[in-house]
């Protein structure tokens, strides 16, 4: 074989072996609209963003299961902005409960108390004034999920999570210690059970394979209250900032780093939207999301 | 008096024993664990105990206002008699209840159960030493004290024991796919809502303690009431009271000597023969059970002849009080009141190490109401006299920041009420790294999971890159954890969310606490 030859069929196996990769690049890109609505009310953006995405019924079916599941991690009030805020929630189960649903599940795999927890932040009582049943997690009915990731492998969830048609991801943007931010990805932290502490190894590829391998339909962030520092607890109202705005979107990672954009970041510095980024889940490069923005 | 009319007082006396049985069963149920800011109102029943009032002066010199109400019932065992052990104690209610449970039904077969004035000693004798080790700064009144182990009892064993079996039965059937999950889910879900508890409690003592209490309910097989008249300090001390009461019982000259009047007596003595004021619980049982209507209700001045009671003896008295000297001397002497170090950290609000073991009674009512199981009683880890005060373990649970139950429900105030935003800044200890173990330095690689957890504003736990080398070896920038002590107030959620499964990386000590510690007397 000629030198000339050689690189020829070189290049022409690459180029081959490549398009699957860029194939399913322009995959990812392709369609996933990102909202992002700004307003005084979080309960009216809220409603506002579903609506732009299309309306709740084109996620929802007549007759689904839904769970809901907002972060709800903290003993803190809804002032101290650690966990979503409870008109948001409130919203989403409406719109869910008009779509159609025959069932409303909120619940989240609290780090403080649940019962503390889901009645301080307030979300409680809202999801049940909005009709939805608010559960807490059961230790006894966990299932070995397999994420097939880099980082994450196998790791047991609630089986909650699996028995429902419909899963919607209601994060809030908060400031966070060993991740950086967390967001909407983040949040599935919430599905998980066992020793969650041993995923803060390596944390970034780990919230990427998380939530590559779990896949809510519809992604809702509040960054109504912003928690800018001390995250993910806080505590301070001083450390939270009023930023009025929801972002919502069925791509998750997309709807990151729009947040990410938000709380005036560069998405790349995180290792979670790296690894996001290398797993193709999306845009890391703002410019190139499909963003729609609205004030109202 | 007619038969009829006791029982009529009799079944009087079974509705107020059962309503503040339930009163009480319903306090401390309703003021567990589910939720940080609820209900705290366990302590009621405690404040009418004046034993507990008698010991916590004797051993710390003080006296505890609230404490002041258990004088009425003292009061009123002047003209009622022992009243309070028939009527209105609900361990009393406990044992009596089990004591029926065990009567043997077959009447010829029936043990005759006798007085046994020996064994009705025995109660005094405690009495006794409890007041002379108390007085000598030892208050070990809690591990003898109707309220408090019934109330340690009951929160720490039956009813997490409780919850384990009705959640193991149900959670066992509605986890398997199928017919029987569905007939029982919706019941395990209802349990689940309202009466299980999330998590499983766990106490460190609690086989001991439930060992104790079960032991002390069989013993009623054995003889009638046998806590209440061979044991209860609290009996003890309204037995002295009632010596002097107006009270009595009588035969009349309708009496036909059948004795039918000792088939239930409690103490098994009867107003027929061997009537004991002092031990008689006015439970109206031999009135009901006099065929010929002969006992009748005599209230008499105390003139000599009418303080039946149980003759401990000089000999005896002096006795059990040189022994009480002794063995109140015996927890000084023991290794603890010299040691610098101690392990062991007290709940928010704790008032210094001296006082605390002068007033705490053990009820474990702070571990009850605990919503996070932090707070366990102590076995040797608090000296041999702190056996059952509440320490802190981080292993099982944490303080949460946003709640101050423990320091509302101590019935003595070794514990004292703290103000939340008090309680926040209340310094238990604090938190200390162990290099060694922790990730961040020993393995070389970002955890951080303790600094997330911190619930202090300004963050007692924070990080900063430092390079380093791994575990593997090569060179990388770790995000290492460090204290801030100042801000550290010792609770413990970093050593309890702490993901290293041999040792926690850091741990919670004593160091820095708040209060005084000293085992100085």
């Amino acid at each position: 074989m000629k030198r000339r030859e050689f690189i020829l069929t070189t290049a022409a196996a690459t180029s081959v072996a490549c398009l699957p990769s860029m194939f399913t690049m322009a995959q990812a890109a392709s369609g996933a609209l990102v909202v992002k609505v700004e307003g005084e009310s979080p309960y009216d953006i809220t409603k506002k963003a579903v609506e732009l995405l299309g309306g709740m019924q084109k996620f929802i079916a007549k007759g689904d299961v839904v769970m809901i599941k907002p972060n709800i991690g903290w003993n803190r009030s809804v002032e101290q902005a650690a966990n979503t805020n409870p008109e948001v929630v409130k919203a989403v189960v409406e719109m869910v409960k008009e779509a159609g649903a025959k069932k409303v599940i909120v619940m989240d795999h609290t780090c403080h108390k649940a019962e503390d927890t889901y009645k301080r932040s307030g979300i409680e009582a809202a999801a049940k004034e909005a009709g939805a049943e608010v559960r807490y997690v059961d230790e006894k009915r966990l299932t070995i999920h397999d994420f097939n990731g880099v980082r994450l492998k196998r790791w047991p969830i609630f089986k909650d999570f699996l028995e429902v048609d419909k899963f919607i991801n209601v994060p809030i943007l908060k400031h966070h210690g060993s991740a950086g931010i967390t967001i909407g990805m983040k949040n599935l932290y919430g599905i998980l059970g066992g020793e969650r502490g041993k995923l803060h190894r390596d944390m970034g590829q780990g919230i990427a394979d998380l939530a590559g391998g779990f896949k809510p339909h519809l992604t809702i962030i509040d960054a109504y209250r912003v928690l800018l520092r001390n995250g993910p607890i806080g505590g301070r109202i001083s450390d939270v900032e009023l930023k009025k705005t929801v972002i919502a979107s069925t791509n998750i990672m997309e709807a990151d780093v729009v947040a990410v954009a938000l709380f005036g970041e560069e998405p790349m510095r995180f290792d979670f939207i790296r690894a996001a980024a290398e797993k193709k889940m999306g845009f890391s490069e703002l410019d190139k999301i499909n963003l729609k923005y609205l004030k109202i | 008096m007619k038969a009829k009319t006791g029982k009529t007082i009799q079944r009087i006396r079974i509705a107020v024993q059962v309503l503040f049985t339930f009163l009480f069963f319903y306090l401390l149920l309703k003021s567990g664990y589910a939720r940080a800011e609820s209900f705290t109102f366990t302590d009621y029943f405690f404040y009418f105990d004046p034993l507990l009032l008698l010991l916590n002066f004797l051993a710390t010199g003080t006296i505890i206002t609230v404490f002041l109400l258990s004088v009425i019932p003292l009061l009123l065992s002047f003209v009622f008699g022992r009243f309070f052990c028939g009527w209105v104690c609900p361990m009393g209610a406990v044992m009596q209840f089990f004591t029926w449970l065990f009567r043997r039904k077959d009447k010829k077969k029936k043990i005759k159960e006798t007085v046994d004035k020996k064994l009705l000693k025995l109660k005094y004798v405690i009495l006794i030493m409890l007041i002379i080790a108390a007085l000598f700064g030892t208050h070990l009144g809690g591990w003898f004290d109707p309220f408090s182990l019934l109330t340690r009892s009951a929160a720490l064993t039956v009813n997490p024991a409780v919850n384990h079996t009705v959640s193991r039965v149900l959670e066992r059937g509605a986890m398997d796919e199928g017919f029987v999950s569905k007939a029982l889910n919706p019941a395990y879900q209802f349990a689940r809502k309202n009466i299980l508890t999330n998590k499983q409690r766990v106490y460190s003592q609690a086989v001991l303690i439930g060992l104790i209490f079960f032991a002390l309910i069989m013993l009623n097989m054995y003889k009638r009431r046998f806590y209440c008249n061979y044991l209860c300090p609290l009996g003890a001390l309204y037995g002295i009271v009632s010596r002097f009461s107006l009270f009595n019982l009588k035969t009349n000259k309708a009496c036909t000597s059948c004795t039918a009047c000792k088939n239930d007596c409690t103490y098994a003595g009867s107003p027929f023969k061997d009537y004991m004021k002092s031990e008689c619980m006015t439970c109206f049982n031999c009135v009901d059970d006099c065929p010929a209507d002969a006992v009748d209700i005599a209230f008499a001045l105390p003139r000599k002849e009418n303080r039946t009671t149980i003759d401990l003896g000089r000999r005896r008295m002096v006795g059990s009080a040189a022994a009480a000297v002794f063995l109140a001397a015996l927890p000084r002497a023991f290794v603890h009141a010299k040691s610098k170090i101690h392990k062991f950290l007290r709940p928010p609000g704790s008032v210094k190490e001296k006082d605390f073991l002068g007033k705490c009674v053990r009820c474990g009512q702070c571990m009850q109401v605990c919503p996070t199981n932090f707070i366990q009683p102590a076995f040797l880890e608090a000296g041999v006299e702190g056996i059952w005060t509440p320490v802190l373990n981080a292993q099982t649970g944490y303080c949460e920041y946003e709640c101050n139950k423990c320091t509302k429900v101590c019935p003595t105030n070794a514990i004292e009420t703290l103000e939340i935003e008090k309680k926040k800044k209340f310094k238990m200890g604090i938190a200390v790294i162990d290099k060694d173990r922790c990730y961040t330095y020993a393995d070389g690689y970002n955890c951080a999971v303790c600094e997330e957890h911190c619930p202090i504003p300004e963050k007692a736990i924070r990080f900063r890159d430092v390079p380093t080398w791994n575990f593997k070896g090569e060179q990388v920038t770790v995000k290492q954890i460090y204290v801030v002590p100042n801000l550290c107030t010792g609770c413990g959620i970093c050593e309890n969310k702490c993901p290293r499964i041999d040792a926690p990386g850091i741990i919670m000590t004593a160091e820095e606490e708040e209060r005084e510690f000293s085992y100085d007397y």
